[in-house]
């Protein structure tokens, strides 16, 4: 089976191991990712505060694209993308002045009936097909992930439809759970990261990290396992900074959703690029797979 | 006969209301101040106690000039909460965004210039290659933040500023985070197009 997959600018540079490991575990589970071609830039989420028309015109470019090529569904694994491409759908379809405006400079115009998916949707299909609990051959029992969605998964600026509880989502302890990890329950599933406050006002940032962080140690958790590369980098690359200044001296690594579903396909820590986080991520990995096979 | 604690005029009022409900999309005026909102707020620690609720009360009160700058514009992060849980489907965020568009175009000193530049310096990377080079956009930030300081010639705030940057690039580049190619979307012309067009529709934004 083939779908469409749209990576955005995040999985082909600082994130480039989530773009690696979306395709091989979804390769593994019976699903070729098919990056659409000559793709844009979402806007992210400054467009919407630079300019509306914009933030709406990025994205269509895309679903146009994706819609040519003959994709019924494109998956969009970064939440900032998949938000902002769900959105200007919506948004797309409401308004049919603003799709005429956008579609008027567009080489494949955006016509309708693609399925925006997130990552969690793909995995729950694979989930649905039985191809999860076949593939998956290790076992890491002594991994207490918390899930952290932060707000771009479930929290939308306009009405869409949300496949997720969302206040208390359950999708990555579903995917998790189907490989046999069991994810602990916590308070701040869908808190916020601070996003790009990180680089512009590093304060307020630091300070809802450091909050996060202290609820998922308090819980007893070993790492945290998220979709979104914006709060991957954010948890883990200011780690160290946050935790100094908020007196936190455990450190949890960071994995990407696909990471963990990887490790437990059978994919060595290696393969999947796990050495690539800035806390350490292979260490916990090796000692529990080592520690299940005593 | 006491003195009226709040000054209103609806004169005054109703066209500053008017354009932030027309701009933001949001009904502002079904705001029973229940303060949901400010109950979930993410920066409420932040701001102040400059909560969602307050700074629809001041754009229905026509203080045009707190409107556009106060805490709660600038710091607010865009997570959505307030909107997700307002009973009125109100998402100040959405609020927050236009209020900073309107800053923007009334060359109102932003109360957090870097926010502005940040977004500023994202799109221009984005619209200019069609994807965003995190390595360019992360250097046109920066001298916009530099050419603002330079300007009052507050120099260490400069040479921190670049030493932060220069630390976390250091780490970024050793666990191979950094990405030295350069991405670009041939289709970068309709981008452009359409950024052109967006900018003649700055204050149609529904």
């Amino acid at each position: 089976m083939e779908i469409g997959y749209y990576p955005g600018c995040s999985l082909k540079q600082s994130s480039a191991l989530y773009d690696l490991q979306s395709r091989m575990v979804f390769s593994l589970l019976g699903v070729e990712l098919k990056e659409i071609g000559d793709w844009n830039c979402c806007g992210a989420t400054s467009a919407g505060k630079v300019n509306d028309f914009l933030a709406v015109a990025m994205p269509a470019r895309n679903i146009g694209i994706a819609e040519a090529a003959g994709f019924d569904e494109v998956v969009i694994p970064c939440s900032a993308c998949y938000s902002r491409t769900l959105v200007a759908q919506k948004r797309l379809e409401e308004n049919p002045g603003l799709r005429t405006e956008i579609n008027s400079e567009l080489k494949r115009k955006v016509k309708n009936g693609l399925k925006i998916s997130s990552i969690l949707e793909v995995f729950m299909d694979r989930i649905d097909a039985g191809a999860m609990k076949e593939k998956a051959v290790k076992k890491f029992r002594g991994l207490k992930p918390v899930c952290y969605y932060g707000c771009m998964q479930t929290r939308f600026p306009y009405t869409v439809p949300v496949p997720d509880n969302v206040e208390n989502p359950q999708g990555m302890e579903t995917v998790l759970a189907s490989v046999g990890v069991k994810a602990l329950d916590w308070n701040c599933k869908t808190w916020c990261c601070g996003a790009s406050a990180a680089v512009n006002d590093a304060d307020t940032a630091f300070s809802l990290m450091a909050k996060i962080m202290k609820e998922a140690l308090q819980r007893g958790a070993n790492c945290f396992v998220v979709t979104c590369p914006m709060c991957q980098l954010n948890l883990d690359a200011h780690q160290d900074s946050f935790c100094e200044k908020y007196g936190i001296e455990e450190r949890l690594p960071v994995y990407f959703i696909t990471e963990v579903v990887g490790a437990a396909l059978g994919f060595a820590p290696e393969i999947l690029q796990a050495d690539r986080h800035f806390i350490d991520g292979t260490t916990l990995l090796k000692e529990l797979e080592e520690h299940e096979q005593k | 006969m006491t003195e009226s604690a709040i000054e209103f005029s609806p004169e005054r009022t109703t066209p500053f209301l008017q354009e932030v409900m027309e701009r933001s999309g949001q009904m502002l005026t079904a705001c029973y101040q229940c303060r949901r909102c400010a109950a979930g707020c993410t920066v409420g620690d932040e701001t102040g106690c400059f909560t969602p609720n307050l700074l629809i009360r001041t754009v229905m009160l026509g203080d045009r000039e707190t409107a556009l700058s106060n805490p709660l514009v600038w710091k607010c992060v865009s997570c959505y909460t307030c909107g997700t849980r307002c009973p009125n489907d109100i998402q100040t965020a959405r609020i927050t965004e236009t209020l900073k568009k309107m800053a923007k175009e009334e060359h109102v000193e932003p109360m957090m210039p870097k926010v502005k530049e940040f977004h500023d310096a994202f799109v221009e990377s984005g619209v200019r290659w069609g994807r965003v080079n995190e390595v360019e956009f992360m250097g046109i930030y920066e001298s916009k933040a530099a050419l603002r300081e330079a300007k009052v010639k507050n120099y260490d705030a400069i040479v921190e500023e670049i030493k932060a940057q220069a630390r976390l690039g250091l780490t970024m580049f050793k666990k191979k985070r950094m990405h030295t190619g350069f991405l670009m979307a041939s289709g970068r012309r309709e981008i452009k197009a359409l950024y052109k067009k967006a900018q003649e529709m700055t204050t149609i934004d529904q």
